[in-house]
């Protein structure tokens, strides 16, 4: 059975990397992305493969856009992997938390944790059916108090106790949840990140392929629950 | 620091270019270097049992090696598609080339199908790092299609195609590897009995192989870029290993792979029980933790595997080493002579 995979932010860097990987393998795919034209490049690529790709533009953030996605999810038969990686890196350059914008750290904290969650509520009949996976993807911000990055950082250390909590208890419904902390990348969002610096140095998305190869190959039984670093040196399975 | 050591072997070391029962040898009869801080010691893989010491821990990998190399057939015509490491769910890393002795890059792009081994493959995205080696999709089993038309993956110094048997060390169990596990060739029961009887402990890891594609320099005296290989260290050997090193015993690694999967499962200053995929580097700025010694074969090019080496034995002592092999006309290569080398004990 081809399998199928909703990916968010799948226009541009890692989430588009991750989407032409997985077309290339002949899955079904549902992308979405904010920017129409980002997406109709990215879904044009897409085509050049056998599965299927819907492509829907759209704010994950906002409830209507999720309900459509959860609908395209349904209508293609089921979800076997769900990649949370749209993410707002908040105000850029970053400012420290003491003059953070409080609105601002609302959206931020709306995009990266309640709208990664909501899809997932929404989608979990579509990835129950196909014993799916889902793949919050996190940062090495959520570990570390780094300056500048305490929006950003506070959001992904929520999520990912929303991974390792949603682990434990999905399981009665067959669906396992991992958390990606994929690496500094070459990406514009990293660029937003540092505007004046020369990220040239930094890995293109594609370094990651190697992982994402190996954590879909995997018994969802020896990675749920888990966090990983793309760029690690070693990926282990639970012993 | 390794640059120099390439360069030397490059203009001089000679190549195995069949396996020692080709040569009229057995496969212990083949020769042993010995290099340890008092010098370097010409001898034969048979005195193993003589050199090491009551105690002595070596690990060896138990992968076994398969017929990797496939037939290819597309749109550019035949190829032949090495099989290097096995991701699951019929996506494997894979290395295209025009024939053994020849490598690609052949013209493929994403999203060609090609046909190997009588089954549809799906291009897949090339490896953002390594770009002569290509993902690739099997709609098929690619590791039944290998035991019934593979052959082993050989390289240009090879010029016959020899049996799989002949790939494969007394300890393979467990296929998986791309290319053979080399460093444990040399070893027939008798070895291990002699061992045993002197009071050396054996224990195992699993490390499947991928291509090294011999002709091809990928390596820098920085972070080369590496593939992920597969391993597993069992809950026996992680005891085994931290047992001796408590003792203060010696652990020996027999191969590269064995360095690798017990420096990927070091963790809180011991070995841990892992299962999964490493693409450790293990450097002279890293060093090693878990092993002491190295049991392994001559190393030409690759200076990933020099930077292990050098990490093992220091910059000079490994130099010194393939000097003295490079004047003594040991054999480089799978089917060449062994190399022990035994630092100064820990602590």
């Amino acid at each position: 059975m081809t399998q199928t995979a909703l990916i968010t932010g799948g226009s541009r860097g890692l989430g588009r990397a991750i989407a032409t990987f997985l077309a290339g393998q002949g899955y079904d795919l549902i992308v979405t992305a904010r920017d129409p034209q980002n997406l109709a490049e990215a879904r044009n690529g897409l085509r050049g493969f056998s599965g299927r790709v819907v492509a829907l533009a759209g704010d994950v953030a906002h409830g209507p856009h999720r309900d459509s996605l959860a609908l395209a999810a349904e209508e293609l038969g089921g979800l076997d992997l769900l990649v949370n990686n749209a993410s707002d890196m908040g105000t850029t350059p970053l400012p420290p938390l003491a003059e953070y914008s409080l609105p601002r750290l609302r959206q931020v904290f709306e995009s990266n944790i309640v709208a990664p969650l909501a899809l997932i509520q929404k989608t979990l009949p579509s990835l129950a059916r196909r014993n799916g996976l889902v793949v919050n993807i996190s940062s090495d911000a959520a570990l570390s108090g780094y300056p500048g990055w305490g929006a950003y950082g506070a959001s992904k250390a929520s999520l990912d106790l929303i991974s390792t909590t949603l682990a434990r208890e999905l399981g009665e419904v067959g669906v396992a949840v991992v958390s990606v902390d994929p690496g500094d990348m070459r990406t514009n969002m990293h660029q937003a990140a540092f505007p004046n610096e020369d990220i040239s140095d930094r890995p293109l998305p594609e370094a990651t392929l190697p992982f994402w190869g190996w954590l879909l190959g995997q018994s969802h039984n020896a990675i749920n629950g888990k966090r990983y670093q793309a760029r690690a040196e070693t990926w282990e399975m639970a012993t | 620091m390794t640059a120099a050591v390439t360069a030397t072997i490059l203009k001089d070391a000679q190549e195995a270019n069949s396996p020692a029962e080709a040569r009229g040898l057995a496969r212990d009869e083949v020769r042993l270097l010995v290099t340890t801080p008092s010098g370097h010691e010409d001898s034969r893989f048979f005195e193993l049992p003589k050199i090491l010491q009551p105690g002595d821990l070596l690990v060896v990998n138990s992968s076994k090696t398969i017929a990797a190399s496939l037939p290819g057939d597309g749109k550019h015509g035949q190829f032949i598609l090495n099989l290097s490491t096995n991701f699951g769910n019929g996506l494997w890393l894979a290395e295209p080339r025009r024939d053994s002795a020849t490598p690609g890059p052949l013209p493929l792009r994403a999203g060609d199908s090609v046909r190997v081994a009588g089954i549809a493959v799906d291009l897949v995205a090339v490896h953002a790092e390594i770009p002569r080696l290509w993902f690739v999709k099997f709609n098929g089993d690619a590791l039944a299609a290998a035991d019934f038309i593979g052959t082993p993956i050989r390289y240009g110094h090879v010029a016959e195609q020899f049996p799989l048997d002949a790939y494969q060390t007394i300890f393979a169990r467990e296929p998986g590897s791309a290319e053979m596990p080399s460093a444990a060739r040399p070893f027939f029961m008798e070895v291990v009995s002699a061992l045993q009887n002197a009071g050396v402990e054996l224990a195992d890891v699993v490390l499947h192989t991928g291509v090294s594609s011999l002709e091809i320099d990928d390596g820098t005296d920085g972070q080369p870029p590496m593939y992920p290989e597969p391993f597993r260290v069992s809950d026996h050997t992680a005891w085994k290993v931290n047992e001796a090193r408590r003792l203060g015993r010696r652990v020996s690694a027999v191969g590269t792979t064995v360095v690798r999967a017990l420096e990927s499962a070091w963790s809180n200053g011991r070995v841990t029980p892992a299962h999964g995929f490493t693409r450790l580097f293990v450097s002279p700025a890293r060093g090693v933790r878990a092993v002491d010694g190295l049991l392994t074969g001559f190393h030409e090019r690759r200076s990933t595997h020099l930077a292990m080496l050098n990490a093992i034995g220091g910059g000079t002592m490994i130099r010194d080493g393939y000097d003295h092999a490079v004047d003594g006309g040991y054999l480089w290569h799978e089917f060449g002579d062994s190399h022990l080398i035994l630092p100064p004990r820990p602590n």
